[in-house]
């Protein structure tokens, strides 16, 4: 059960933060279907950071000392860094998409071409492969929350909670959750977020009561660019060993597929994702997957073949996404770029 | 001009790769040793090169990957098999053998990676060939028996050029050497070395989806391996046994978290048999405070959790084969097959960096010699071997 939580909430929790970073843009009036691109710009930025980190010897020492506190600071610090440069490449679109009002689904389809052939080009400038890694160790030593870091002994029984809260864990999900919370509230409960949501409804309006529709376009799509490269490093960092390989296995475009089906709510958005991470944990590893503890591994012995579990997560989200479309509520100014003139 | 501006860009990207690994303190050490004849020949290379103030022993990392020749041709070339080039492993192990022997001889060398990476179609491949060949080459090493269909193309094509199959055979052409090698033997003294040292629950993920020979000759005689151990100690061992993921050779988020889920549910050590796979079952590991083998190379210098590494001589066969087209003896071996095994020292464990304690060295040895001496066979059939019923295993394929 520990199991399955903690391997839930690592698929769970970049999906969650990315499909946010789609509601930011969409609720701006602004479609980012370039997620998947900034999420893959934003890994690498990350991972390229820690190495470089590594490779100056800056936190060599505290590794050796096991001073945790010091290696998580690295880690905040590489996510604070894939956040910076995810808003800057964001940037790119929101130029387009504002200023020279180009056609936003066009503009995040070019991002999303052009990030896995810029970052595979540069990856073999630097490492000369197709993959960018830790110079040395590996994600777990360096960065992975155990009970050993907190003092604890290696033995040692935390309960049921602190088992799969404290260990094996890592501070960038509970960072993301965080910030989930942070930016919902934000969205929902401030003036700022009042007025971002009025730009993606009646842009119209909004600028008649004095708000500027261009710079509220920005911030939303600028926020959108920032959570969108931190997710991409959560996720190399959490799921794929810290490595970055111009790639992050769709997780962009599932982040979109999760924001439709939580209808651009962040409520909804949380449990659509957690429902597509634990499937995709379940994929990945049914046959060690024992929820009651008797030591029987039932989806193993059911004897369906490993391919099936394999798709699940894709069809869940086909059959809930039919569903639930119906209903869902789409920012009315979405995609379409504010003329001022326009009434 | 453009040429100019290639080679600009090639030795920049050049410096940039060797700033951004000159900082870490991952080396990996000369993998098996070199020739005997090699260091009287690089010492009379040496002046020209300028290079006799270098100690004889220079590991392969010391040597670029990419290299520049005045004339823009290439003697020996190196056709990548699916997966990376510094996967740390097959690749990185057999192109350290072409680079030690360029190096030692004073050859230009270059790599060639088919295009489309771990999609690679056989055409992909016979272009990097038919690249090589007329890039000069005078000796093409071909990594991976998926190279077949691909070489059979181009060697008859290119009749005068000698190619080398590393984990190949002879497919019937005078100027290709096939080498392979007894990979069940290196499992087994794997497996068998991890139950004497008192593991009992074990993993074996491999690559290439069960349709890689080596792979599976690995699998094999580690499954082997670990039932005798347990004959020999009275127990009975488990052992999880998977194709599911790493098809390509590659690491991927769904291998850790299977990876995750063994090690969770006890799996206490596991052999990450393919490339890069080893960097998603070595991050479940120090996850989780469990042990991992390694594969091909010693791979211990990449993780506190490697126990040992299941070896096989590739740096070495390479040089040995590559030596024989410089000596003119290549008839010897072209055109057949050759398989190196245990006699030949060409597999094997790194018994100078395992971190065994209740398996001896000496034990090892006496081992390694029955192997040698063919005393101790070792079954290499795994189409119909793998799933009998083992006496002291219980073994979940999955």
């Amino acid at each position: 059960m520990t199991f399955l939580i903690q391997q839930t909430l690592l698929y769970a929790v970049p999906l969650m933060i990315v499909a946010l970073a789609g509601v930011f843009a969409e609720r701006s009036g602004i479609i980012n279907l370039a997620l998947e691109g900034i999420m893959i710009f934003g890994a690498f930025v990350g991972v390229l950071f820690i190495r470089i980190m590594q490779g100056m010897d800056v936190f060599q020492a505290a590794f050796a000392a096991k001073n945790w506190m010091a290696l998580q600071g690295m880690e905040l610090l590489a996510m604070a860094v894939a956040a910076l440069l995810g808003a800057v490449f964001s940037l790119l679109l929101s130029f387009a998409s504002v200023n020279l009002r180009a056609d936003q689904t066009i503009g995040g389809t070019a991002l999303n071409l052009m990030a896995p052939a810029l970052v595979l080009f540069l990856i073999r400038i630097i490492a000369n492969q197709n993959t960018l890694q830790m110079t040395e160790g590996d994600a777990a030593s360096w960065f992975m929350i155990k009970k050993t870091t907190l003092g604890f002994d290696r033995k040692a029984d935390l309960g049921f909670l602190g088992n799969t809260l404290l260990h094996q864990v890592y501070l960038a999900t509970y960072v993301c959750i965080i910030l989930f919370i942070v930016l919902s509230i934000l969205l929902y409960k401030t003036r700022f977020g009042l007025r971002l949501r009025s730009c993606g409804e009646n842009p119209q309006a909004a600028d008649s009561l004095g708000i500027n529709v261009y710079r509220m376009r920005y911030a939303g799509t600028t926020i959108s660019g920032a959570l969108a490269g931190m997710g991409g490093f959560v996720y190399a960092l959490t799921t794929a060993n810290c490595a970055s390989t111009g790639d992050v296995a769709g997780f962009g475009f599932l982040a979109l597929a999760v924001m439709i089906f939580g209808n651009w709510k962040p409520g909804n958005i949380a449990g659509a994702a957690i429902l597509f991470g634990l499937f995709k944990c379940v994929a990945a590893s049914y046959a060690s997957i024992d929820i009651n503890g008797d030591g029987v591994y039932m989806l193993a012995t059911l004897g369906i073949s490993s391919h099936v579990y394999r798709m699940l997560p894709y069809i869940i989200t086909l059959v809930v996404l039919a569903f639930t479309s119906k209903k869902s509520r789409v920012p009315k100014a979405e995609g379409i770029p504010y003329d001022k003139g326009q009434r | 001009m453009n040429k100019k501006l290639l080679a600009l860009l090639l030795s920049g990207s050049m410096m940039l790769s060797l700033a951004a690994c000159g900082g870490g303190a991952a080396t990996t050490p000369a993998p098996e040793e070199s020739k005997a004849a090699e260091p009287a020949q690089s010492q009379a290379a040496a002046p020209v090169e300028s290079k006799a103030a270098e100690p004889a022993e220079k590991t392969a990392d010391d040597i670029p990957d990419n290299m520049t020749s005045a004339d823009g041709k290439y003697q020996v070339a190196f056709i990548t098999d699916v997966g990376q080039l510094k996967d740390k492993s097959f690749n990185q192990g057999t192109y350290d053998g072409v680079k030690l022997y360029a190096d030692a001889n004073g050859l230009s060398y270059k790599y060639y990676q088919p295009a489309n990476g771990d999609q690679a179609t056989d055409d992909d491949r016979y272009d990097a060939m038919k690249a090589a060949v007329e890039g000069g080459a005078e000796v093409v090493v071909c990594a991976g028996f998926m190279q077949e269909a691909a070489l059979t193309k181009a060697a008859g094509e290119f009749a005068d050029v000698p190619f080398v199959f590393i984990d190949g055979y002879p497919i019937g052409l005078d100027n290709v050497a096939g080498i392979s090698f007894q990979e069940e033997q290196s499992g087994y003294l794997a497996g068998y070395a991890v139950v004497q040292e008192g593991f009992e629950k074990l993993g074996f993920s491999g690559g290439g989806g069960g349709t890689n020979p080596a792979c599976c000759r690995f699998g094999y005689g580690f499954v082997q391996g670990a039932n005798a151990a347990a004959a020999n100690l009275g127990k009975t061992v488990e052992m999880n046994y998977s194709w599911e993921y790493g098809a390509s050779f590659s690491a991927s988020p769904e291998l850790q978290t299977m990876a995750n889920g063994w090690y969770t549910t006890g799996t206490e050590v596991i052999f990450a048999c393919g490339g890069s796979m080893f960097q998603s079952i070595a991050a479940a590991a120090s996850a989780n405070d469990g042990f991992v083998v390694g594969v091909d190379v010693d791979q211990s210098f990449e993780s506190d959790a490697v126990v040992t590494s299941a070896m096989k001589g590739l740096a070495s066969a390479v040089q040995w084969a590559v030596a024989k087209v410089y000596d003119n003896t290549f008839s010897e071996i072209g055109g057949q097959g050759t398989s190196l095994g245990a006699k030949d020292d060409a597999v094997g464990l790194p018994t100078a960096t395992w971190s065994m304690e209740n398996f001896a060295v000496a034990d090892y040895e006496e081992m390694f010699a029955d192997i040698a001496a063919g005393k101790l066979d070792i079954d290499a059939d795994y189409e119909t071997g793998l799933e009998q019923d083992w006496s002291n295993l219980k073994l979940n394929i999955q």
